[in-house]
């Protein structure tokens, strides 16, 4: 019971700091739309650096990763490549993109579909769709926040009032900062998460094997082909790792609220400068694998969703209280930052694309979170499902923005027929859980979009 | 010229995948698919690096 206190005492301090140097560090700046949903396009290379790896290190993703090598293995290793891969890509395309969103005064990811293709409707669809897409995220962080506080907890707390707390601080905090506050809040959780990285992937597999080549000894021992890929079309084969490296990559930046962390650059400069430091912070996913493999032995036998807590238990287990508290209040921020930057880019897609005006966003963060929260209460594991949807979904607008900017003759009709067509093909693979030689689904469904994009291209200019 | 430099760690990290995907050898202990995965994402921000730098001089 007293240690479950210390740890949430820890965790919640943790949260209400981070919040307040946050505030602090913005309290000079004047919130227009501009301000509040682009940050007013100031960030430098460093800070755009933090708030993306704010975005896309969340705790899902340590939490995920860590249960991906528990309960997978190898197959967990796409991780670390596809960001990479991400940032490569955005190298080249993201500063004609971020010069764009300056000269048109561009706020959100439909607003492009405007400037570039001028179709009202289109844009509509675009929105519409990217906020049904993101709705599902910003409610899966929560899980992330019950897992951690219930494990923080000890188990002796009802953990959905703690997340409520944690939430409606944050929600708060999201309406009165924007995407400012969610920049600086970034800092201390990136700093923090960090330490509980090298603790949970460096101290924790040397405390109980002494070296990682032990480590990996004990699992193959196990497991013996836990640490490679399986051949071909096997399931989580080498096909599927191919196939979800090329897919996610294209879709990395393809959030409404990366787009709008793009937008938030201060130069062309500061993008590139910053894709070419991202990959480093891949590296942090190595530690998380290898706590996740830490946890395989030394806690075995956790099944399905339950693998996500590996390593979390194994803390909660063998280490004090207080060290179980840092980690949690890592594991919180990590969960709730992305939160916020996913409420800002959903309000402002809403309230700038659907509904017509961008000053609403801010009143749309309450209604959204409290949206987002009640769907969380009662449709917790739908939500699970419907995210993997999300990636395949937010992956099908890469086309319309890669070629947009560099292929003149894409046009309205013919992205929206591709996105169309790569939309119903991803709902459709999802739905019935179709497998072909190992390729993830997702992948079919960008290059049936692609083709669609394209043969539309061509036909509308030669009826013209 | 730069896209070659910038594609070479993504096409490692991708098709090259399934020749590296074995135990052996093992560095500092670690299998090889993981010291392979990970040496490419360590080294792409050099590529990357050496890309802007070209970029800066035209």
């Amino acid at each position: 019971m007293n240690a479950a206190v210390v740890a949430l005492a820890i965790a919640g301090a943790i949260l209400v700091a981070t919040i307040a140097f946050a505030l602090y560090s913005i309290r000079r700046i004047r919130m227009d739309p501009q301000q509040y949903i682009v940050g007013g396009r100031s960030f430098g290379a460093l800070l755009l650096w933090i708030l993306l790896a704010g975005e896309v290190y969340t705790s899902f993703t340590f939490l995920g990763a860590a249960g991906w090598a528990y309960g997978r293995g190898a197959p967990a290793f796409y991780i670390l490549a596809y960001g990479t891969i991400g940032y490569v890509i955005g190298y080249f395309y993201l500063p004609d993109l971020w010069r764009i969103a300056k000269e048109r005064r561009l706020l959100t990811s439909p607003d492009f579909f405007q400037a570039r293709y001028g179709s009202a409707v289109l844009t509509t669809a675009v929105a519409v769709l990217q906020f049904l897409l993101i709705i599902p995220y910003v409610t899966l962080q929560l899980t992330g926040v019950q897992i951690v506080l219930s494990i923080a907890g000890y188990g002796h707390y009802n953990a959905t009032v703690a997340v409520a707390a944690a939430f409606a601080l944050v929600v708060l905090f999201t309406f009165t900062a924007g995407l400012h506050g969610t920049a600086w809040a970034s800092i201390v959780k990136d700093a923090l998460v960090l330490g509980a990285v090298v603790f949970a992937g460096i101290v924790l597999p040397l405390h109980f094997f002494g070296s990682f080549g032990a480590l990996f000894d004990r699992v193959l021992a196990s497991s013996p082909h836990w640490l490679t890929l399986a051949h071909g079309s096997a399931p989580f084969g080498t096909n599927w790792y191919i196939s979800t490296v090329l897919l996610t990559s294209v879709g990395f930046y393809m959030g409404p609220h990366s787009i709008a962390a793009v937008y938030s650059a201060k130069s062309g400069d500061a993008i590139r400068r910053n894709a070419i430091y991202l990959p480093l912070y891949q590296i942090v996913m190595l530690l998380v694998f290898l706590a996740g493999f830490t946890a395989l032995v030394v806690a075995p036998g956790l099944k399905g969703p339950a693998a996500d807590q590996s390593f979390l238990l194994v803390v909660q287990r063998y280490y004090p209280a207080w060290i179980l508290g840092l980690i949690a209040g890592a594991g919180c921020l990590a969960a709730l930052l992305p939160a916020s930057a996913q409420l800002i880019g959903a309000s402002s897609v809403f309230a700038k694309n659907v509904l017509g005006n961008a000053v609403w966003t801010r009143a749309l963060v309450i209604v959204i979170a409290a949206g987002a929260f009640v769907m969380w209460v009662y449709w917790k594991q739908t939500l699970v499902d419907l995210l993997l949807l999300y990636y395949n979904g937010v992956t099908q607008f890469a086309p319309a923005f890669i070629l947009g900017l560099y292929w003149k003759r894409a046009n309205a009709w013919a992205v929206g027929s591709g996105i169309a067509a790569g939309e119903i093909a991803a709902f459709y693979f999802w739905h019935h859980s179709t497998q072909l030689w190992g390729i993830n689904p997702g992948f079919f469904a960008l290059l049936i979009n692609l083709a669609v994009c394209v043969a539309v291209a061509f036909a509308r200019r030669t009826s013209e | 010229m730069r896209f070659l430099l910038a594609a070479l760690s993504p096409l490692m990290l991708t098709f090259a995948v399934p020749l590296a995907n074995t135990l052996q050898p093992r560095v500092f202990g670690f299998p090889f698919l993981l010291v392979w995965i990970v040496f490419w994402v360590a080294v792409t921000p050099l590529f990357l690096y050496f890309v802007y730098r070209m970029e800066r001089r035209t």
